[in-house]
């Protein structure tokens, strides 16, 4: 018995250990590369001449780089959905996917910090933050819980990383000697003794219940950044729930989409399975139902009322400059996932991963609606600028520095999948030891 | 030869006949202007002039900008010009009488003052006049708060005071004067006053309570503008309230609200507290493995 167990456990750590890049992985690493350097040629350009590079003027300072902001803050929510609440509500079945969306909630707020460093345009700007920031301002508090996000995020990577170290140092030929190093100097302490084990649970433990409260505020915060102001569409009491909510849709949808790709490419059928897609389809389908309500909330309750300040706002984006985006925003993003996934048939796993997809596209755009159109519609009226000031459309800088930027995060979770199993080995064999049991 | 002749002739009347219509044209281009002068002297100093230019347009009058006028004492010539002005974009401009024209100036008690536009591409040309008597304006107030203007015409060589002119006396505010009690404007008795109680007691001043009197006669077809001013401790005293020195919301970050700090803090606090002993987990968990 014994020794059978131990040839499962072998299969299991063959199956999950990193492997390298195939042909299609370097490509694809390749193509993400390509995009990462033209979105630093633009931010060089960006550097040069300024922020004039941009579309971005008087009355639209806040363009796609923020937009981009907010959409990375919301996916990154996933790390909490998936490894946290799940852990705490004792849900085992998410165990394959916790990996997963650690490491998406990673490389999402690198670039969330990231872009609003762009947005500022002189890097610089940053240090002022710190010596002229004030504790009254949102951007601070936002300043503040991104950090703390980041922090929480890699500790909850690295925990429960350590028992898997463990594992992968024992294939020192196979990691190659740099890996190999690498991996011993972040986990070769990692002997697996109870004492340790019980010092890791707490840990993970304790991150559990910390990140729940502190993605709330991450995501609490950001919609306060709008919400705090007096502007049409913003000046809300919705938006913290409304926020929160987005965010929970876009992480699921992200994870649908990463499950299905690295079950794909690395071949783990076995492992994420058509009942992860049928649980995770489930729950993409309540949460877009969810965020379909907040939208309800959002958009109908101000045009029964149609106040004159809120009017142009409501009248853009419902039937006017921005309404073939909204109704995108709105069908590709909820509608038709809910359409597609409240059927068994829609939560298979190729079915699941479409919709996936449509969740975060439609997300992306959804975050652009949230941030552009308002700034177009100013209380006063728009007197003595040009005409290209009444408008917005991303200039080549921006769209190569906001692509540039959703290809890096995409390229940080593909190197993280690289280094690190994508599937935790240890927790999946110790459950697959329970559920012999 | 008489062919020769016939041809020029006619070549001439061609370029006659073109150019007479090229002046046609123009001339049903041009607008007229209309110059408006007026004369001011306040607190009885130097006087100066006020020429507001308009044009009809679409059956209202507008402010016509950068018109070149010369403005003349009593005589449009060289040796009587005041100034040359050009209109801003609200079609005034101003000049004071320069000391150069003090001999003039001093030789009679009325003056005309001329305005004159020569024209150009776009008007025709215009001009105006204004004819004024010298005369001053006195302020003077009592202790119980009554306030006496005086207003004197300059006869031959003295000062005599002038029955029925009407002035307003006012308190000075930001925008606008203020009426010193519910009497709109006053008229000179026949010593030339006119006196008004102060009624607005609670009226804030400067820090001092210091407050600004005016009489003033306006658009007076004999004297013009003349106007005087007086400075009297009479308003209440404004006491400057800096919201910048409390602890709010919008001050800055060192007058961060108490509460906001407390619960700030606590939170970051709190948080990093807890994050802090996980990284020392790491450290133990690091020593358990080395041992």
């Amino acid at each position: 018995m014994e020794n059978s167990n131990s040839i499962a456990n072998e299969k299991i750590i063959q199956d999950l250990l990193p492997q390298k890049f195939g042909r299609s992985g370097k490509i694809w690493t390749g193509i993400l590369v390509a995009f990462c350097l033209v979105g630093l040629f633009a931010y060089y350009r960006q550097l040069r001449y300024g922020l004039i590079v941009t579309s971005m003027r008087d009355y639209v300072s806040w363009g796609i780089y923020i937009s981009n902001f907010v959409f990375f803050v919301a996916i990154s929510l996933v790390g909490s959905l998936i490894t946290a609440v799940f852990r705490l509500a004792d849900v085992h079945w998410s165990t394959p996917l916790t990996r997963i969306a650690e490491i998406i909630a990673v490389a999402a707020i690198i670039f969330a910090s990231l872009i609003i460093i762009v947005d500022m345009g002189s890097p610089e700007r940053f240090y002022n933050l710190f010596i002229h920031g004030r504790l009254q301002s949102p951007i601070i508090w936002d300043v503040i819980v991104i950090t703390t996000y980041f922090f929480i995020s890699i500790l909850l990577l690295y925990f429960p990383l350590l028992p898997d170290i463990k594992i992968l140092l024992r294939f020192k030929e196979k990691n190659g000697a740099r890996l190999h190093k690498f991996y011993g100097f972040i986990g070769s302490f990692w002997k697996g003794t109870p004492e340790q084990f019980k010092l890791s649970e707490k840990a993970i433990n304790i991150l559990c219940i910390t990140i729940i409260p502190v993605a709330f505020s991450i995501h609490t915060v950001t919609s306060w950044l709008f919400a705090t102001t007096y502007r049409p569409g913003w000046d809300s009491t919705n938006f913290g729930a409304y926020f929160i909510s987005g965010a929970f849709l876009v992480g699921a949808g992200g994870v649908v989409v990463a499950m299905y790709v690295f079950r794909k490419s690395y071949h783990l059928e076995k492992y994420i399975t058509a009942d992860h897609f049928e649980k995770m389809g489930r729950i993409v389908v309540l949460l877009a139902l969810l965020y379909l309500y907040f939208n309800v909330n959002e958009y109908l309750v101000p045009a029964f009322k149609m106040k004159k300040s809120e009017e142009a706002h409501l009248n853009g984006l419902f039937t006017g400059e921005f309404a073939p985006l909204f109704w995108f925003a709105i069908s590709v993003g909820m509608l038709i996932p809910i359409v597609i996934l409240l059927f068994k048939r829609g939560r298979r796993p190729l079915p699941v991963f479409i919709a996936g997809i449509m969740v975060v596209v439609g997300a992306w755009f959804k975050r652009y609606l949230i941030v552009t159109p308002t700034l177009l519609h100013p209380f006063l009226p728009m007197t003595n600028v040009p005409d290209n000031y009444r408008h917005y459309f991303p200039s080549w800088e921006e769209w190569a520095i906001a692509l540039g930027s959703l290809a890096g995060a995409m390229l940080v979770i593909t190197i993280l999948s690289r280094i690190f199993p994508i599937i935790p080995i240890q927790e999946t064999i110790t459950e697959q030891h329970e559920t012999a049991e | 030869m008489k062919l020769l002749n016939k041809n020029i002739i006619g070549f001439l009347s061609i370029i006659l006949l073109l150019s007479s219509y090229d002046a046609l044209s123009q001339d049903a281009q041009k607008g007229d202007l209309s110059v408006g002068l007026n004369y001011f002297v306040n607190n009885n100093k130097v006087p100066y002039l006020l020429v507001k230019v308009k044009t009809k347009v679409d059956g209202k009058f507008k402010p016509v900008s950068a018109i070149d006028l010369n403005l003349f004492l009593d005589k449009d010539s060289a040796g009587t010009l005041i100034g040359k002005v050009v209109t801003n974009e609200k079609g005034e401009a101003t000049a004071i009488i320069p000391a150069t024209l003090k001999n003039q100036w001093h030789s009679s008690v009325k003056h005309t003052f001329l305005a004159s536009f020569e024209g150009n591409k776009k008007y025709e040309s215009a001009k105006a006049d204004l004819t004024v008597g010298k005369a001053k304006i006195l302020i003077d107030t009592t202790s119980d708060r009554k306030i006496t203007a005086t207003v004197l015409e300059m006869k031959d060589t003295s000062w005599i005071p002038v029955k029925g002119v009407e002035l307003k006396i006012a308190v000075r505010r930001l925008d606008a004067d203020l009426s010193v009690n519910e009497t709109a404007s006053f008229t000179t008795d026949s010593t030339g006053q006119a006196s008004a109680d102060f009624k607005r007691d609670s009226i804030p001043g400067d820090i001092k309570g210091n407050i600004v009197l005016v009489a003033k006669i306006e658009d007076n077809d004999q004297y013009g503008n003349l106007l005087i001013e007086q400075t009297v401790p009479w308003g209440s005293k404004f006491v400057a309230v800096n919201n910048f020195d409390r602890r709010t919301l919008f001050a800055t970050r060192d007058k961060t609200p108490i509460w906001l700090l407390f619960m700030a803090y606590s939170i970051v606090i709190t948080v990093w507290g807890i994050l802090i002993s996980l990284v020392i987990s790491i450290f133990k968990i690091k020593k358990l493995g080395e041992a």
